[in-house]
């Protein structure tokens, strides 16, 4: 237990008048500071009323829904083909990854059947968004802490990736690509090749991130010990993805309940005991390489040719129900779909990682240093429009 | 592939080509900025306008020291009797030397400003500016005008001389240390024998001005960055001071120009240089560059203590960053780098040669000197910005501390090591001298 530990739980503890080395506690006046909505570190508009003594965090409470855009209510008025578009529109860092638990859903639904082809082609561009997000959590957390060079070095290469998705879907951020029984339309002819060279050039610039962010003394210093979450608590608030992954539980979905091509392709479930907020950076960085293998993988077992739609229609004859997740960046992205037999969802309900991820902030917060609480808000890796909606 | 690589376009590293064919050729359009092509930079407008920023600051300093005096020592003049001022002629030269030294630093720190923005730029594969002057050359500029041009505003809870006072005081204190540094063997404004307590008594006055412009305007972003910057900059203020003591101890003088004298031979950061590298971690943090950037931590507090400061308040502590950007390298220049020594002087002193042309009191005399002083002056600028550029190097690279960490850093590393060059100081003292 560290020095700080100790002081934390001496100061957070009402019962202990004085700490074990004999220092008598002391208390100034609390000051409320409103962190957000307009702060910049927030990443969008997230407040959090924030209890502060000196430098210390005495209570903390979100609040959130400055970018409500009333996306659920919407969907019911929508048909089904109409509602991919909002989907990106959530997570508009990964927007690709949004629509897949949807599609998945009514295609259960409606018994599509999607080719071969199409599924590596999802999976290969689902891994690709999921550098890109990562690379926005690396630049933005960076930024956070202080430095402004990743930033910009990230987002340099997160370009990359998005010229690959702007040249197969014909959009960068919000591609509406995903569709009912594959993919909107053919992959170009260098596709493939394209993402390999992307893989083979990532893969050489992953150990300069690491030496500016997780091999850096300082960066170190801001993450390690700071922000613990233990399996428990993540548990009990139904954390998932890469925080969850970080306090030691092997909680993945796409090994659990896998989707698309996960089944064929081979890889393991990055785990890390300790829960901070450097573990949580760590397991994002083998993240990395996690994706780039699965996409390489893809690229290998790929059907060179094929269909990359399947036949069939959305048809929902009667009243049924579906509840499909994925793993996302920043961890379960599920959708509960119910039709009515109608042309559209009667309600559509999403799950979105970042709105459960930050349910654990307080817990988190408290008896914490002010500058640790962008450090921990950071390292959890919000997005204010799918916490929103 | 490759068919991004027209001349247009940037070249990528030659060890990432990937970068060079990453988009079709169309889409690598860039439109052209303001007029100017930045693909396409006249090198000569660039380099002039780049020049003529320089060749501004090293005339506002020449004219301080040099054409100045001249002119009030003429003949027929009432400020000067036999070359000697009298006592009007030193006050009015005190006042008209002080506008110089204000227009200097001002200078100096936009050059700074623009100058980091450029390396960050290059650092972080940017074009950085590019919009006014060749190559952004006039950027800053533009910038102090819609400053100045912006409302005075104060916010209705602030108390209003404090408020306005603060920047004030943050300025001034950065700009007082211009008073005791020599730039060439006969250019110093205040040739005082304790220089170096000036130095510290005057560094010092900057940290009240953090602190009451963090406490006058009764925001809380304010108040947590005025009392991170008073934190920071009294701890700091230990081993900054302990290292120039042991500069002075060295060379046995607080008085700046013998110091920079004695270094003719040996710089100071070769005996003293536990003391140098204290004194440059301490210094980036009486700068509050990062890692030390907790007072105005952009993305924890806003802007810190000057969250609520806009328009030319702010541009004064605006100023005063870069204004100190170039004067604390100045001062590690003075006492460790060898100030306006020529590199390897002990060889051949290029300032003395051409400073000894001509009888003493001649006219050729007073042009040789001019020349010695200037030749002085350019080694001293040219060091300078070496220090500055190693700050802003490490500006670009580390992100910040946490305040507990910043004060381990100092009471726990940098203070014990500066004590420990005192005493080197004091050991090699006795012993070589």
């Amino acid at each position: 237990m560290s020095d700080s530990t100790v002081l934390d739980t001496v100061l957070t503890n009402p019962a202990v008048g004085s700490s074990p080395t004999g220092l008598v506690q002391s208390r100034s006046d609390e000051m409320i500071v409103n962190l957000g909505p307009q702060h910049p570190a927030t990443h969008g508009v997230l407040q959090i009323v924030l209890g502060i003594d000196g430098e210390r965090v005495t209570s903390a409470t979100p609040h959130i829904g400055f970018l409500h855009r009333n996306h659920e209510k919407i969907e019911e008025a929508r048909t089904y083909e109409q509602v991919i578009p909002y989907l990106d529109r959530m997570d508009y860092v990964s927007g690709l990854q949004n629509e897949l638990p949807y599609i998945l859903a009514i295609e259960e639904l409606s018994g599509i059947e999607v080719p071969e082809r199409a599924k590596y082609i999802r999976t290969a561009l689902f891994e690709l968004n999921r550098v890109i997000s990562h690379l926005v959590w690396l630049g933005t957390y960076l930024l956070d802490l202080g430095a402004i060079t990743p930033f910009l070095y990230a987002f340099r290469d997160r370009e990359l990736a998005l010229d690959i998705i702007e040249k197969t879907a014909g959009a960068r951020l919000l591609p509406n690509y995903y569709t009912f029984g594959g993919v909107r339309r053919d992959i170009h002819p260098l596709f493939w090749q394209n993402l390999g060279e992307f893989c083979d050039y990532f893969e050489t610039v992953i150990p300069e991130y690491a030496a500016l962010t997780i091999d850096a003394p300082i960066f170190q210093a801001r993450t390690i010990d700071v922000g613990f979450l233990n399996a428990a608590t993540a548990i009990n608030h139904g954390i998932t993805g890469p925080n969850l992954r970080a306090a030691g539980v092997a909680h993945d979905l796409r090994k659990d309940q896998p989707y698309d091509a996960y089944p064929e392709l081979d890889f393991d479930v990055i785990t890390l005991e300790r829960g901070d907020a450097y573990a949580r950076s760590k397991v994002r960085f083998e993240e990395f390489y996690q994706s780039l293998s699965l996409i390489r993988q893809c690229i290998e077992k790929a059907p060179r040719s094929g269909a990359f739609k399947g036949k069939g229609r959305v048809k929902i004859e009667e009243y049924q129900q579906r509840y499909k997740a994925v793993e996302a960046s920043r961890g379960q992205l599920g959708v509960f779909v119910a039709s009515d037999g109608g042309t559209g969802p009667y309600r559509s309900k999403h799950r979105s990682p970042s709105f459960t991820n930050l349910q654990v902030i307080p817990d988190l917060f408290i008896g914490q240093k002010f500058a640790d609480v962008i450090a921990i808000l950071g390292s959890i890796d919000i997005v204010l429009g799918e916490v929103d909606r | 592939m490759s068919n991004i690589s027209s001349k247009n376009s940037i070249k990528a590293p030659s060890d990432r080509p990937f970068l060079n064919r990453a988009l079709p050729k169309d889409r690598h359009f860039r439109p052209k900025l303001g007029g100017y092509n930045p693909n396409k930079p006249n090198l000569l407008a660039k380099i002039l306008s780049y020049g003529a920023l320089f060749l501004l600051m090293f005339s506002m300093i020449a004219a301080m020291f040099s054409t100045v005096p001249w002119l009030f020592r003429m003949e027929g003049s009432p400020l000067a009797v036999h070359g000697q001022f009298t006592v009007a002629g030193s006050i009015i030269y005190a006042i008209t030397a002080s506008v110089f030294a204000f227009l200097a630093v001002a200078v100096a720190a936009l050059i700074l400003i623009l100058l980091l923005r450029k390396y960050l730029a290059v650092v972080q594969n940017r074009y950085g500016p590019v919009h006014n002057g060749p190559g952004g050359a006039f950027q800053t500029i533009a910038d102090a005008f819609k400053l100045v041009s912006k409302e005075d505003f104060m916010p209705g809870d602030a108390d209003p001389w404090v408020f306005t006072l603060a920047p004030v005081m943050v300025f001034v204190s950065a700009f007082l240390l211009m008073a005791v540094i020599p730039f060439g063997p006969d250019w110093v404004l205040a040739d005082i024998n304790v220089g170096l307590l000036f130095i510290i008594a005057a560094g010092t006055l900057g940290a009240y001005g953090v602190l009451v412009a963090g406490w006058s305007v009764n925001n809380k972003f304010s108040l947590l960055g005025g009392l991170r910057a008073t934190a920071q900059l009294v701890s700091y203020e230990i081993p900054l001071a302990i290292s120039l003591l042991s500069v002075g101890i060295w060379v046995g003088s607080l008085n700046l120009a013998d110091i920079v004298e004695a270094q003719r031979n040996w710089w100071c950061f070769i005996p003293l240089f536990i003391s140098a590298v204290v004194y440059l971690i301490a210094s980036l943090a009486e700068i509050k560059m990062t890692p030390f950037d907790l007072p105005e931590a952009e993305s924890e507090l806003i802007a810190g203590f000057h969250t609520e400061y806009s328009g030319m308040r702010f541009g004064f502590f605006f100023v005063a960053e870069f204004a100190e950007l170039f004067l604390l390298p100045a001062i590690a220049v003075v006492l460790f780098f060898g100030g306006y020594q020529q590199p390897l002087a002990f060889l051949v002193d290029f300032g003395a040669i051409i400073g000894s042309i001509g009888a003493e009191g001649s006219v050729l005399h007073q042009f040789s000197r001019l020349l010695a002083n200037s030749y002085g002056l350019f080694w001293f600028l040219a060091k300078t910005a070496i220090v500055s550029w190693l700050i802003m190097w490490i500006r670009a690279t580390l992100p910040r501390f946490r305040d507990d960490q910043l004060m381990e850093l100092c009471w726990k590393v940098l203070i014990p090591l500066s004590i420990f060059g005192l005493f080197i100081a004091i050991i090699l003292r006795l012993v070589f001298k």
